[in-house]
């Protein structure tokens, strides 16, 4: 694996770096869909580092997203900080509650890890609305100006370090015992690997990003709000960007939340589909799930084995 | 402030611990149809909570088009969740399953994955042909005063026939041939066949009997409370469900009576206590404690 | 080889299943959605007024009732002259799109309303949270936003430029309700019980402090998650606390929850008065008997007399349809009938298109400063707006059903009818 020119990577950074001119250059109605596009892409990389990576399936992933959108919101509507401090608050307790839970909920199997995640994200909805530091009814509005550039390079900056990030990671020695506790755990274990270590660094990793990702989401939308800062769709929408795209892998979340996203944003303003959008997703991914569970890029893969190192 | 209510008056802490008790039979049926097929086929269903809103739309429609009530329409519901039930093995989980002799990390992710995907179609599609509007029906059937506390009957209804259809299960389970094959293929698979039967004809009976009680359940639900029935509810009942099951241990019927009582006490009694915030909160977490100490739940 | 055969045909069932659920949902949507319509071309110039609703999601009933009214206002002005602007009459167009409930789809929706479809004026989608995602962005490209259906006083507070609001701040919900009391029964004894969310804790911790300023003694207060499953231990708590009156609520499911448990534990308040669900006809229709005499507190109703003569009566302007010319438009684009969601939405547009005839012109700041002085009455009742853009001469009223039907009881101004007392559970 080593010494290979790492084409994935570099192809995955030119496209980056094709989104960067196109938001600068382009107008704000298509730097603000870059800007959500690309949340849900880091969305989607954080979730990758555990759910894509391990196998365990965060499904309340979303509770990092919202550390990261109070922290920002709070820093910013009651401290009055500029947004990039609550990013970075939101990146370190995203990272911190990560180890904090995973060093608890990742001793259990599979799906009892999944059953966990999900009550840690009712227990804190229920949390955030029980002290007023986070607004009446868990609602923090504050009003900055309205700079999508800014944004933009922000959330962009994230994804292009998830991109950097789960690449090494794959590639690496973490990436090697990964694999290995995802085939047979025991197996890895008695190999002298360790697997609650690497299995709570990439979940630390991911709480990382996700706090970050949800912090730019509360900068993008001026505020963060209880009943859709823990919403579970957002888990579930991650976790279909990277089924669909191909988990594990460092193109699949981006292809992914590019899939989805876009769909759902053309079916929003596409006025007699409204509604309809989680009915494609939805199929999608249990069509997905049951017949190629590695999703697009594992259907590449297959079909054109000469694509293989630029796609994985 | 609260406390102070409550200590200045026994009858209070009476009520909630009946309540309690009440809420208590409500979840754990609302559970037992999802631990039927996790402690059998050791597949969790996300859309559990899908299936009790259409279970709870089963009993509205009966009632708006036959004048049926909530708690005879639970048993069109089971009829109807059986046959569904039989649908869900045969799309979701037998390719997955058939063959195999335990369930893989894999295969597991599979069918919580696949069954999210069946949750978003069907509450989307629920959305789309229900709209967002609540519904209700028109049933009330009374309380009983009990000295100072006062009991719900349709609260009552519920626990009777919750703790009915938990003990046929217990007794299916124990005392029939079927039962005993079920058992046997919950603890492996290839006993079923020792035994004379076909695993995937177990397996599936297993899954249509969940899917019965799932939607019997979301029946009940309505006879506990008759309004409140919209496409999203199952987003509330499928992770309490989930909590119930993983409390009571998947596969051991009492569970989900241990787990359901468990979590209706805490539930009405913090909330009278604390705040409900904290009597969530606190019911949701309690689960963690559960998996280090008990990780096959709290029963025997 | 057998093996290989079921499972090809597990495969084909499991993809026709799903062929079938797909265009089933499609199917439903299309027909759902394929009642709107298109205004007929015409010879006038246009102005077009950009938003977007929550046509789907959590707000999907008010997003629903919001835009019908709009659409009712907007074609009630164009049939009736336009707006008229330097002798020239325009028509308003409607420039809209489904936000789905949620906020991350505010910022892209509202950009290419405002750079892409040049929207001249703008609407806030419907609640506080959306209406704080789409404000700045009013503020940057120098629009109006008028904002129908974001109650919470927080918006008033953040120092936006160009938005303003139609209706009265989540602070002054039950203000009606407690005023009645004081006059009329000031012995009961309150409970305050309402939801946890950002416009109902607002509702009901202002009106906690409230009725305690009036000297009415509050003996309960307490709020629960809108995922609450039992409130019989709040309800037991309240009436074990000695009160005689409840006061809160929160949505149509919880607002329902309450008055159901309020049966099973054996508690008849003698007042009671709840949030949003009141007023939608549902609440009736499924509580029957027991709905009879509960009281909440609403923006307006269709039966609320405002008119050219009570206009004259307080001194002011009325400006555009009546209340019955609004509800006969209104049936074109709702059979189920309008709600307060459906009177606030339209009264944007009839506000909007008499500041733009006051300013007599097209331009924001022109248009802004008339909106700032502006003092009218329309169908939906008094505008004026302080210098944060907070509506201030609005009144809540006070509605309560009386054998099954809808009656407007306080204010006295408002009114027609009175208000019954006590609650009898029946």
């Amino acid at each position: 694996m080593k010494g290979r020119t790492p084409f994935t990577l570099y192809g995955l950074l030119a496209v980056m770096a094709a989104l960067a001119a196109v938001a600068s250059f382009s107008g704000v109605a298509t730097t603000v869909l870059l800007v959500n596009l690309l949340v849900f892409a880091a969305l989607a990389y954080s979730i990758n580092f555990i759910t894509g990576m391990t196998g365990y399936v965060s499904f309340g992933h979303v509770v990092f997203m919202a550390i990261g959108s109070y922290s920002l919101a709070v820093l910013v509507s009651t401290y009055s900080t500029s947004p990039f401090e609550g990013i970075a608050l939101g990146a370190l307790l995203g990272g911190l509650f990560a180890l904090g839970i995973g060093a608890v909920t990742l001793r259990f199997r599979g799906v009892y890890f999944a059953i966990a995640s999900l009550v840690l994200a009712l227990a804190g909805y229920n949390l955030v609305l029980q002290f007023p530091q986070f607004g009446p009814g868990g609602e923090l509005i504050f009003y900055i100006p309205f700079q999508p550039l800014t944004v933009f390079f922000a959330i962009w900056g994230i994804v292009v370090a998830e991109i950097v990030l789960t690449f090494f990671v794959n590639r690496g020695k973490v990436g090697l015992g990964i694999r290995a506790i995802k085939d047979e755990e025991d197996a890895a274990a008695a190999a002298g690997v360790n697997p609650m270590k690497l299995k709570l660094y990439v979940y630390m990793l991911s709480g990382l990003f996700a706090g970050a990702a949800g912090a730019v989401f509360a900068w993008s939308t001026f505020g963060v709000n209880a009943s859709s800062a823990f919403d579970l769709t957002f888990s579930l929408q991650m976790l279909a960007m990277i089924l669909i795209g191909g988990m594990g892998t460092s193109t699949g979340p981006l292809l992914g939340a590019s899939i989805v996203y876009l769909l759902y944003y053309e079916l929003l303003t596409y006025p007699r589909l409204q509604g309809g959008q989680f009915l494609v997703v939805g199929a999608a991914v249990i069509v997905i799930a049951l017949f190629v569970p590695d999703g697009i890029v594992g259907i590449i893969r297959r079909k054109y084995p000469s694509l293989k190192p630029v796609i994985e | 402030m609260v406390a102070s209510y409550f200590l200045s008056d026994p009858s209070v802490l009476l009520s909630d611990l009946v309540f309690g008790l009440l809420l208590g039979c409500v979840l754990a049926v609302v559970a037992h149809g999802l631990n039927m097929i996790w402690g059998v086929v050791k597949v969790v269903n996300i859309a559990h909570g899908e299936f009790i809103m259409l279970g709870a739309y089963g009993a509205y429609f009966l009632n708006l088009y036959w004048g049926i009530g909530p708690l005879a329409s639970a048993v069109f519901d089971a009829a109807i969740g059986f046959l569904v039930g039989y649908a869900f093995y045969y799309v979701f989980l037998h390719r997955e399953l058939r063959g195999k002799e335990t369930v893989s990390l894999q295969s597991e992710m599979v069918t919580l994955v696949a069954t999210f995907g069946l949750s978003l179609v069907i509450s989307t599609l629920a959305l789309i042909i229900f709209s967002g509007n609540v519904v209700g029906i028109d049933y009330d059937p009374g309380t009983l005063l009990l000295g100072p506390v006062s009991v719900p009957l349709g609260g009552l209804y519920v626990a009777v026939v919750s703790i009915l259809i938990i003990s046929g299960t217990y007794l299916f389970l124990e005392r029939t041939f079927i039962g005993a094959a079920i058992r046997a293929y919950s603890q492996d698979v290839t006993a079923t066949e020792l035994i004379g039967a076909n695993p995937a004809k177990v397996a599936s009976l297993a899954t249509a009997l969940g899917f019965a009680i799932t939607m019997a359940g979301g029946a009940l639900l309505t006879v506990f409370i008759s309004v409140g029935i919209n496409p999203l509810m199952g987003t509330l009942y499928a992770p309490i469900s989930f909590v119930i099951v993983v409390m009571g241990g998947p596969g051991k019927m009492w569970g989900s009576l241990a787990g359901g009582l468990t979590l209706g006490i805490v539930f009405d009694v913090l909330q009278a206590v604390a705040t409900p915030q904290i009597a969530f909160a606190t019911g949701f977490l309690l689960l963690i404690p559960v998996l280090i100490l008990r990780p096959e739940g709290i029963l025997k | 080889m057998r093996e290989n055969r079921v499972g090809l045909t597990t495969k084909a069932t499991a993809i026709i299943v799903l062929v079938i659920l797909v265009i089933v949902g499609v199917g439903a949507a299309y027909y759902v959605t394929s009642q709107q319509g298109t205004s007929p071309p015409s010879q006038r110039g246009t102005i077009k007024v950009g938003f977007s609703i929550s046509e789907t999601g959590t707000f999907n009933v008010e997003g629903g009732k919001s835009l019908a009214g709009i659409r009712a206002a907007a074609q009630w002005i164009n049939d009736n002259g336009g707006v008229v602007v330097n002798g020239k009459a325009y028509n308003i167009t409607l420039d809209y799109y489904d936000d789905a409930s949620t906020a991350g789809n505010i910022v892209p929706l509202y950009t290419k309303i405002i750079t892409q479809d040049n929207a001249q004026f703008l609407l806030a989608p419907y609640s506080s949270g959306l209406t704080a995602a789409a404000a700045p962005l009013a503020d940057q490209y120098h629009l109006i936003m008028f904002s129908h259906g974001g109650a919470s006083d927080s918006i008033w507070a953040k120092g936006y430029q160009n938005v303003f609001g139609i209706l009265s701040p989540a602070s002054t919900y039950l203000k009606t309700a407690i005023d009645y009391l004081k006059a009329n029964h000031p012995n009961d004894k309150l409970a305050f019980l309402y939801a946890n969310d950002a416009f109902s804790i607002v509702v009901g911790a202002a009106a906690a402090d409230y009725a305690k300023a009036q000297g009415l003694t509050v003996v309960y207060n307490s709020s629960y998650p809108a995922t609450v499953t039992d409130l019989s231990p709040q309800l037991t708590a309240a009436k074990a606390a000695g009160a005689t009156d409840l006061l809160g609520g929160g949505h149509f499911n919880d607002g329902l929850l309450v008055m159901q448990q309020l049966k099973s534990v054996g508690w008849t308040p003698s007042f009671i008065s709840l949030l949003v669900a009141v007023t939608e006809p549902a609440f009736q229709q499924q509580l029957g008997a027991s709905a009879n005499l509960v009281t909440g507190p609403s923006q307006w109703e269709t039966t609320v007399n405002y008119s050219p003569s009570a206009a004259s009566t307080a001194g002011v302007t009325y400006f555009g349809p009546t209340e019955q010319q609004f509800a006969t438009e209104y049936a074109k684009f709702d059979s189920t009938g309008a709600t307060y969601h459906s009177g606030e939405a339209g009264a944007a547009i009839i506000v909007l298109a008499d500041a733009i005839e006051t300013a007599n012109s097209l331009n924001t700041t022109l248009v802004r400063d008339a909106l700032h002085s502006l003092h009218i009455m329309t169908f939906f009742g008094q505008y004026q707006v302080d210098s944060t853009g907070k509506q201030i001469a609005h009144a809540m009223v006070l509605d309560q059903w009386q054998s099954g039907s809808l009656v407007v009881v306080a204010p006295s101004t408002a009114t027609t009818g009175t208000v019954e007392y006590p609650y009898t559970g029946s």
